[in-house]
């Protein structure tokens, strides 16, 4: 039920220039309203603010933020301030999120399931995005999983609620964040939210999507009866103690209270462990030196992708760990003895060769990382032997292969050359090598 | 074949309880079909509210009070599944009653000994005709009824405002007046929702306003005045 606005009736943009028509109440929050409209006849989103929020700071900190423009397209960005004839205070209008994303929320309640590969890639996007964000100069304040949505189907990410970004430093106004994200110094009340702060609340999110559990929710939690502020204060703010601390054991989980980090912390690599590790141990002593930096979380969610491969039996995705070396372990959904696709190794990367990868820039040219727009090579099936699969060249240059033996060949673009063991690739500026 | 492995994120039980003033008085003017009409508006924003919040698995259950008290839903019932039953009116204000009732409830058992804060709402407008202080002692006797989040909502004038503020305990927090049937909706929606929130996962917290010293951080209650478009329009 709405409050603020009047289904049917017309808000204009601040410099009057473009009506905007208010169609449907999407929902209420704590600051205000929001209402699908149209803006010259394309769909957006316009939120009303409830007059104790709409104060003067407020409209300046939206004027900046519209100035500034987006940091990519992934933000639900402020388009322009909206006012009202009669209606006090102000909106703005933002674009509408589409459907087809789902809030972090029904990740944890398990209303969707998307596969590792996609997770990693919301991951890998929600990253990328808060280090275009933070690189200009803005804090989001309030990085939590109510904010952040993300495809199923294929790990896109949108972020909204871009209302409380503001300028790094900039400590007046604004949240201190949504409780369990916010940093333990802003819980201790040292320290105002910030670039920093929002580094730690990004590794709590990244834990959440990958573990469905809180990094500081161990045998600490258990032992909490009525979990109310000053329960929450002690665990997130005075006491905080990583529940995979491997220094401290005081806070570990425990099984039947917290199933999903026993469950999920195994699967993954250590490299990806130990980042999350850093996080939460020197990443809460040393809030300024000791985090987690988000082009360290992008490097190791894009090797974390590249790690998957499917069990042999089932079909499930497991994570290749070259620190594990010969032991490849179990299947964590069928239990059976897992065996490891053919891998690419170029240089410290390492590339699971299952029958559906494929290489982008971002593997094979250094100006280009992270570029995952266009795909440079793709495992295929040969077309009369399915027995034999091969890396298909995708580029418009020729590859020249090394084979086992010493013999040297041009791979042309369109060709593919056989995934054998000890095939080395010179794919123009970096060379591989295929091991089985 | 499930993509990924383990389950749903870990939650505590929110136990919110309705404590209703079924009374003679209550028959009135309608109030006790308002009661019933605005509980029953909440019930879907409560229902959202729960669904976005995956730290808590809010059970929700309701107790009555006139000649005695009675629980009214018995069952503490997933918000998903709750559905309101009407009140009905008859006798005098057993207030004392209802929250020695309530209090045998929030022992340790049946009450599980790892929980969110509870949430109790008491709804009344007249004086207790009974001990109330008895019934209160014996909930805040309680662990958890020492606890909880305790609202208190007055419907109408004569309503026994020192009384309820005695329930709430704290002196910063008030009891909600509804004068009219609309001030009752966005007091009952308010309680059911933005003090829900609070005390399941919380949102977040902005830098001041919020009444900081309790031990569930209740955001300021809605602000009375023009609460409709319409009243604008």
């Amino acid at each position: 039920m709405n409050q603020l606005l009047k289904i049917g009736m017309s808000v204009q943009t601040e410099d009057g220039a473009r009506p905007c028509q208010v169609q449907q109440f999407l929902g209420g929050g704590g600051q205000g309203e929001v209402y699908r409209a149209t803006l010259d006849g394309a769909p957006v989103a316009l939120k009303w603010y409830f007059p104790t929020q709409a104060t003067a700071e407020q409209r300046r900190n939206l004027q900046v933020l519209i100035a500034k423009g987006a940091p990519t397209t992934r933000f639900l960005w402020p388009l322009a301030l909206a006012v009202a004839p009669g209606v006090s205070g102000f909106g703005y209008l933002m674009p509408l999120r589409e459907a087809r994303y789902k809030s972090i929320v029904d990740l944890m309640k398990r209303r969707v399931e998307p596969s590792f590969q996609v997770l990693t890639t919301a991951g890998l996007e929600l990253v990328h995005s808060f280090l275009e964000l933070h690189s200009r100069g803005l804090c989001y304040r309030d990085i939590s999983f109510g904010n952040v949505c993300f495809d199923p189907a294929n790990g896109e990410v949108s972020i909204g609620d871009n209302d409380n970004v503001g300028v790094d430093g900039e400590t007046s106004g604004g949240v201190l964040g949504t409780p369990r994200f916010i940093a333990p110094e802003v819980v201790r009340g040292e320290a105002a939210p910030s670039t920093q702060t929002d580094l730690f609340s990004l590794a709590v999110l990244l834990f959440y999507m990958f573990m469905i559990h809180h990094p500081l929710e161990g045998s600490k939690e258990a032992a909490i009866r009525c979990f109310d502020l000053p329960a929450m204060t002690r665990l997130y703010g005075t006491e905080p103690i990583f529940i995979f601390d491997p220094a401290d054991a005081s806070n570990r989980p425990l099984p039947g209270y917290h199933d999903n980090a026993l469950t999920f912390w195994p699967l993954y690599p250590q490299f990806f462990r130990d980042l999350f590790t850093r996080a939460f141990t020197e990443g809460i002593r040393d809030p300024l030196h000791g985090r987690v930096r988000e082009s360290e979380w992008r490097a190791a969610l894009a090797q974390l992708r590249d790690l998957i491969a499917y069990c042999s039996h089932c079909g499930a995705e497991n994570f290749y760990d070259t620190a594990a070396g010969q032991n490849a372990g179990a299947c964590w959904s069928c239990r059976r003895p897992l065996r490891w696709p053919p891998r690419l190794h170029i240089g410290k990367q390492v590339i699971m060769l299952n029958h559906d990868s494929r290489l982008f820039p971002h593997h094979l040219e250094q100006q280009r990382l992270y570029d995952f727009s266009t795909a440079v090579a793709a495992v295929v099936q040969h077309p009369s032997n399915p027995a034999i699969w091969g890396l298909k060249n995708l580029t418009g240059r020729n590859w020249v292969i090394t084979l086992n033996g010493g013999t040297i060949k041009e791979v042309e673009p369109d060709r593919s050359v056989t995934l054998a063991a000890d095939t080395r690739i010179n794919f123009g500026g970096v060379e591989g090598d295929i091991r089985c | 074949m499930p993509k990924l492995p383990g389950g749903e994120l870990a939650s505590r039980p929110l136990h919110f309880i309705w404590i209703a003033d079924c009374s003679g008085s209550m028959g009135v003017d309608g109030k006790i079909q308002q009661l019933n009409f605005a509980i029953r508006d909440a019930i879907p924003h409560m229902q959202k509210v729960a669904e976005d919040n995956p730290n808590a698995a809010v059970l929700v259950r309701a107790i009555k009070f006139s000649n005695g008290a009675q629980w009214h839903i018995a069952q503490p019932t997933p918000i998903a599944e709750f559905k309101w039953l009407d009140l009905e009116t008859m006798g005098v204000t057993d207030m004392g009653m209802a929250l020695t009732m309530l209090a045998e409830q929030l022992k340790i058992p049946p009450m599980s000994e790892r929980a969110l804060p509870p949430v109790l709402v008491l709804i009344s407008d007249g004086r207790p005709t009974d001990d109330f202080q008895k019934g209160l002692n014996a909930l805040l006797g309680e662990p958890w009824g020492r606890k909880a989040v305790r609202l208190a909502i007055a419907i109408g004038e004569d309503a026994d405002y020192e009384v309820l503020q005695r329930f709430i305990g704290h002196p910063e927090l008030k009891p909600l007046q509804a004068n009219s049937p609309e001030a009752l909706v966005r007091h009952i929606r308010w309680v059911s929702t933005a003090v829900l929130k609070s005390a399941s996962s919380p949102a977040s917290q902005p830098r001041e306003g919020g009444l900081t010293r309790l031990n569930v951080p209740i955001p300021a209650p809605p602000e009375p005045g023009p609460d409709a478009a319409e009243d604008v329009w």
